[in-house]
């Protein structure tokens, strides 16, 4: 096969995610309403509580980071959702893919939303409450944004192998997963503030490193960004392969017939 | 170009629906047959018999338990990249993304087949236009009606000009007309384009217009396998002499006549199912003679009778 054609196999996950999403409104929510949401009330809050400068940058790079988390990682994860919603994912798997196929091509579209998201939230912050996210430069950004959408991408196919396993109730999965994200990778407070089991469980997650990164822009600090990194990578490369077994495993199942009808 | 004699090879097949905790439920059970590929193979059985995990397990979109399968000649499990490009399906319950209209939806899937550029754009057009989808090409698909979704369904089934094409109840929702249209089409891209066609179908005339040959499933085995023709004669399911008539019978004589199968008598009707071998017409007929016959009908049993016996 061409080029060009093995090009298709993975943009035809980003054009049918990309269709669906021009034709529903909730588009706007999760592009617009949530990630207005999420910034605004951390950045109230920091106004609340009268903190400096350097913990407005602290909690308005960890709310930027879990928007666009959240946005890039439900892309991914729609890959499959809209297949199952939809009761076609039949046609889906008797094509001659695989899961990367799937997963990138779906990602690619997750990183222009997330990109989209990105560039309002860093407007918005500039403006209402004098952050300016870009401050260390494009390197550390587009480091930071990388590791943000491959740990969205980790997540999304963690949603697509509980579905194949679990059948269709695994669809909570997809909203369930980013808020333990929140909860253990120092979001809005550091690592080190977590109970020693939680923060084991904190180190094993490379966002942690990635903010830690970028955070040290603002707050000068050490940070692990190379940790970080090689985590993601092994992640993605795992996830890619578990994603490939849950596929056979669903063919062996047959829940992937099941899903179908 | 892979050329094989054979579309399907399978022997042994098993097959039974797993849970994650707790025991599966068995659904196919020792399932062996050849498929040639020059034929247009059906099979046939009630509801809940097998055929659409039958035809879901030779498409390789789920894989058997137990048993051997080659499809066009390849390893089903060994070569499943290479026959999942040489092969397609229209499901019996048509689904896809609903908010995708019909072009949107054969272009998606034809990128997932790998087609790019002026043939994705030529092999869209060529489909909306086999399958006459020409004036609901931007409708979304959440809007078209059964028949329409059935028709996309076959449209994307051609997407990637398969060499061995399963399509599971083809013309499932569609009206007379289009279900017309439709066997004539797979009869057409059979024969002139060669592609090898595995159907399943309740509709028996559509079995009998269609299909070299036939395997019955009933409780995920097959039951009988042969041409139409044989399975009719086989069977011993005879013809059907309906007389009616007024006045006396003598239905002890009628039930002695060599080669009579049955005889059911109701309010001057009866029925009387004949081995054709034995050509008695004309005895059966002198035992009406006490009565005056006031119509008489033959009629061939046909795949409907045959369905009805096997599905017992």
């Amino acid at each position: 096969m061409s080029w060009q054609g093995e090009l298709n196999k993975y943009l035809a996950s980003a054009y049918k995610n990309w269709i669906i999403s021009k034709r529903n409104v909730f588009t706007l929510f999760e592009l617009f309403f949530w990630p207005m949401i999420s910034l605004l009330s951390i950045g109230l809050l920091t106004r609340f509580l009268n903190v400096g400068p350097g913990m407005v940058s602290f909690l308005l790079v960890g709310a930027i980071a879990l928007t666009i988390l959240q946005v890039a990682q439900i892309d991914v994860a729609y890959v499959l959702l809209f297949d199952m919603w939809s009761k076609s994912i039949k046609n889906t798997f008797i094509a001659p893919i695989k899961s990367y196929h799937l997963v990138f091509g779906a990602l690619l579209f997750g990183i222009v939303r997330g990109s989209v998201v990105f560039a309002i939230l860093v407007i918005v912050s500039h403006y209402l409450f004098g952050f300016d996210f870009l401050r260390g430069g494009p390197l550390p950004v587009l480091i930071f944004l990388a590791g943000v959408f491959s740990v969205a991408a980790v997540i999304g196919i963690t949603v697509c192998i509980s579905i194949l396993t679990f059948g269709q109730k695994a669809d909570v999965a997809a909203w369930s997963l980013s808020g333990l994200i929140l909860l253990v990778s120092g979001i809005y407070y550091p690592a080190e503030v977590l109970p020693p089991v939680l923060q084991m469980l904190a180190r094993a997650i490379p966002l942690t490193y990635f903010l830690e990164y970028y955070r040290s822009v603002f707050i000068p600090g050490p940070h692990n960004l190379a940790l970080g990194a090689v985590l993601a990578a092994l992640y993605l490369f795992v996830g890619l392969i578990l994603f490939d077994r849950s596929i056979e495993r669903a063919r062996r199942t047959g829940i992937l017939l099941r899903l179908s009808e | 170009m892979i050329m094989a004699d054979k579309s399907v090879e399978c022997k042994g097949i098993c097959k039974s629906y797993q849970r994650l905790f707790g025991s599966g439920t068995m659904v196919l059970k020792d399932i062996s047959l050849d498929i040639d590929a020059a034929e247009i193979f059906g099979l046939l059985g009630p509801n809940g018999s097998g055929k659409t995990t039958l035809i879901s397990i030779f498409s390789t979109l789920i894989y058997p338990e137990q048993g051997h399968l080659r499809i066009m000649g390849l390893d089903a499990k060994r070569d499943k990249d290479v026959i999942r490009k040489l092969i397609n399906i229209s499901s019996a319950k048509p689904n896809f993304p609903w908010s995708l209209t019909v072009k949107e939806n054969l272009r998606h899937y034809g990128m997932l087949y790998g087609l790019h550029g002026s043939t994705l754009a030529k092999t869209v057009e060529d489909q909306i236009d086999a399958f006459e989808l020409g004036e609901y090409r931007d409708m979304k698909f959440e809007d078209l009606s059964t028949g329409l979704k059935q028709r996309l369904s076959l449209a994307k089934a051609m997407l990637n000009r398969p060499r061995l094409l399963f399509l599971d109840e083809p013309t499932t929702g569609l009206d007379p007309d289009m279900s017309m249209k439709t066997r004539l089409l797979i009869q057409r891209i059979h024969h002139e384009q060669g592609v090898s066609v595995v159907l399943s179908t309740h509709y028996m005339p559509e079995a009998e217009m269609l299909c070299d040959r036939i395997a019955f499933l009933r409780k995920g085995e097959i039951v009988a396998l042969d041409t139409p023709q044989n399975l009719k004669n086989h069977l011993g399911l005879g013809e059907r002499v309906v007389v009616r008539y007024v006045g006396p019978i003598d239905i002890a004589k009628l039930e002695e006549v060599p080669g009579v199968l049955s005889v059911t008598t109701v309010s001057g009707r009866a029925e009387i199912v004949i081995d054709r071998s034995t050509e008695n017409l004309d005895r059966i007929i002198k035992l009406f003679s006490r009565a005056k016959i006031l119509d008489i009908s033959i009629k061939e049993p046909d795949l409907e009778d045959v369905f009805l016996e096997l599905a017992r």
